[in-house]
């Protein structure tokens, strides 16, 4: 989900409507969040238009691919961070059909604010990295990690961006990096341990998430109006929804996925 | 490989407490942390002895270089490797895969690691890459070259000519190379018919020069200077009635020296006879050259430019001629990114003997075919 990010994923939230995004986000449905609701704490009245904070799951039907066992004897140091043998599942599923590490965007969103002053993590540990998938916005910070204590090469091979390859020998070392264009579906690689995959997505607006473990996702506050929301994964492709945003009332968005 | 092994353990050790220590850190490196950091930084792929990753070890088909074969291992100076470590492959048009080190490793540290992978290839016979200097138009570098070189020289004052050359140097061994110069050209002469004012008449004609072979053996070089001796044999193959050769074979022993100075200045000196077997249509003479540049970079890693002035003298050996001497201001510039391709362009111009001799405008196109194909790495 968006907490795999550094950065909260709906920016500029009341207290209040942070609060119910929460509390949403944990049973899987989805509330409604009025700016010009009272504060919860102090009583003031907030001025603001009506808006939305929508949510919802991705799912992948059917039985997912059982994936194959990660042959990390090329490096004993990975080999020897992982007490069992490591699943390289390209299609996260969870027991209830939720499918991780899906991009959830709005398409033709509003701009909305500027870049928040946050920063979004790609890590590597254990010679995986983490998250699978990460979502930046526009000239936003993305920090890159190496949390091993072992060689680690990142190459970035965008299309309408700028490309990198970085190399990051030392244990906790970070470089950041930044994307000036929209794109989705950067890969990363590692050309030394080639298990090791990532995405990078890159939008020009805040309206995004990545789906969490359990497939759910919980976008930030949309002004009310008529939007196609896009699911992308990386193996699986795209499906897209045209909801309705109307003040007041919830929506919950579902994606099926593959199968 | 160790690396993967009880050494590669040992490896990873050392360079836990070199990299912490050194990382961000100020102290300068040493031949110790530059093993740890090559370790760290260089083993997984280019392998603990320099040999290159076995492929099982690796996730990319890219063939790796062999550090210890020192015939790839000299030839370039330390700052085209540290410039790949740094910035990664692309920043000389090599290949994608080869990451930039500049944010884990300070220029320090790079040169340690520099050093320590100049330690792979152990024959000394090899002149280091700092000695290969920029070419001069007209002075005999000391440095055995991998080259072709395509060298126009366009005189505009009667009798006009334009005149091209093409070399092909070839490498073999550590310090001998050989070459080969085949020149052909269009020039001016004299019909031997006067004009309706009286004035003598010319026509344009092409032919072809004097063909060239030669050998050069690299003596004697420390870290800093190179001596070479060499000769070339001018075979009398040219037009020489039209001024694009001459009736003689020739002899040109000579010899080269090349001298690296502090801020990445550099010093050329030539001196040699060339003999005639026919002093009727080639004089014995005496040449001596020398030439002094600098080059700058633009930006870090970018074009390279080097100015050079060069002086060139010579004499015949019999009779009481006066030496003549010229002066040919020069710019040399690498055009593509792996730096393999140059231009150099500049004028030679007489200093004396001035009523015999026209300034000549030059030009070289330069291609270091070791470094790849002539449209590779731009």
């Amino acid at each position: 989900m968006a907490g795999e990010r550094r950065r909260p994923s709906a920016g500029g939230s009341t207290p209040l409507a942070a609060g119910v995004a929460l509390a949403v986000t944990g049973s899987g449905l989805l509330g409604i969040v009025w700016a010009g609701a009272r504060d919860a704490r102090d009583g003031a009245v907030l001025s603001g238009r009506v808006t939305l904070a929508a949510g919802g799951r991705v799912t992948f039907p059917g039985t997912p691919p059982a994936g194959e066992p990660i042959d990390m004897s090329a490096d004993p140091y990975c080999r020897e961070r992982h007490d069992e043998p490591v699943i390289d599942r390209p299609v996260r599923v969870d027991g209830d059909g939720g499918l991780a590490d899906v991009l959830v965007h709005v398409r033709s969103a509003p701009s909305g604010a500027e870049a928040p002053d946050a920063q979004a993590l790609l890590d590597q540990v254990g010679c995986m990295y983490t998250p699978a998938a990460v979502a930046v916005r526009v000239d936003e910070t993305l920090v890159i990690r190496n949390s091993d204590e072992t060689l680690h090469n990142v190459r970035v091979t965008p299309s309408a961006n700028r490309g990198f390859n970085l190399g990051q020998p030392i244990e906790g070392m970070e470089s950041r990096r930044s994307f000036g264009r929209p794109e989705i579906g950067i890969p990363v690689r590692c050309d030394i341990h080639g298990w090791m995959h990532s995405t990078i997505h890159v939008l020009d607006h805040g309206f995004f998430a990545i789906t969490g473990t359990d497939g759910s996702f919980s976008l930030p506050e949309l002004p009310a109006g008529e939007y196609e929301v896009e699911a992308w994964h990386r193996s699986l492709g795209t499906t897209s929804r045209t909801v309705t945003v109307t003040a007041g009332e919830p929506i919950e968005i579902a994606f099926e996925l593959g199968g | 490989m160790p690396r993967h092994g009880g050494s590669g353990a040992r490896g990873r050790a050392a360079c836990a407490a070199a990299c912490a220590a050194l990382a961000w850190a100020a102290p300068p490196a040493t031949a110790q942390d530059g093993a740890a950091l090559y370790e760290a930084g260089c083993a997984s792929c280019h392998g603990a002895d320099g040999t290159g990753a076995s492929p099982d070890r690796i996730a990319f088909d890219d063939p790796l270089p062999d550090f210890r074969e020192c015939s790839f291992a000299s030839r370039e100076p330390d700052a085209d490797w540290i410039a790949v470590a740094h910035a990664g492959g692309p920043v000389r048009g090599f290949s994608e895969t080869m990451p930039a080190f500049g944010e884990a490793f300070d220029g320090a540290q790079l040169q340690a690691i520099m050093d320590h992978i100049r330690t792979f290839c152990d024959d000394p016979a090899w002149p280091a890459g700092e000695l290969n200097l920029p070419r001069p138009l007209v002075t005999e570098k000391a440095y055995p070259e991998d080259e072709a070189v395509w060298t126009t020289t366009v005189r505009t004052e009667s009798p006009a000519a334009v005149v091209h050359e093409t070399v092909y140097e070839k490498r073999f061994g550590p310090r001998s190379q050989i070459e080969v110069k085949l020149p052909f050209g269009f020039a001016e002469a004299p019909t031997g018919e006067l004009g309706p004012g009286g004035e003598p008449q010319t026509d344009w004609g092409a032919g072809l020069g004097d063909v060239t072979v030669g050998i050069k053996h690299a003596v004697a070089h420390d870290d800093r200077s190179i001596f070479s001796l060499g000769t070339e044999v001018v075979l009398p193959t040219g037009d020489a009635d039209r001024g694009l050769g001459a009736d003689a074979v020739r002899v040109e022993p000579f010899a080269a020296f090349g001298h690296v100075l502090p801020a990445d200045a550099f010093l050329h000196l030539q001196g040699g006879v060339e003999l005639s077997t026919d002093t009727g249509a080639a004089e014995h003479e005496a040449f001596w050259r020398g030439v002094i540049g600098k080059t700058f970079t633009s930006g870090e890693f970018g074009r390279a430019w080097s100015p050079m002035v060069e002086i060139l003298g010579s004499m015949e050996l019999e009779g009481d001629a006066d030496p003549s001497w010229d002066l040919v201001p020069q710019m040399q510039v690498t055009l593509n990114t792996r730096q393999h391709v140059m231009l150099n362009f500049g004028v030679r111009v007489p200093v004396t003997n001035t009523d015999a001799r026209a300034t000549e405008l030059m030009i070289y196109l330069l291609w270091d075919w070791f470094d790849g194909g002539l449209f590779d790495g731009w």
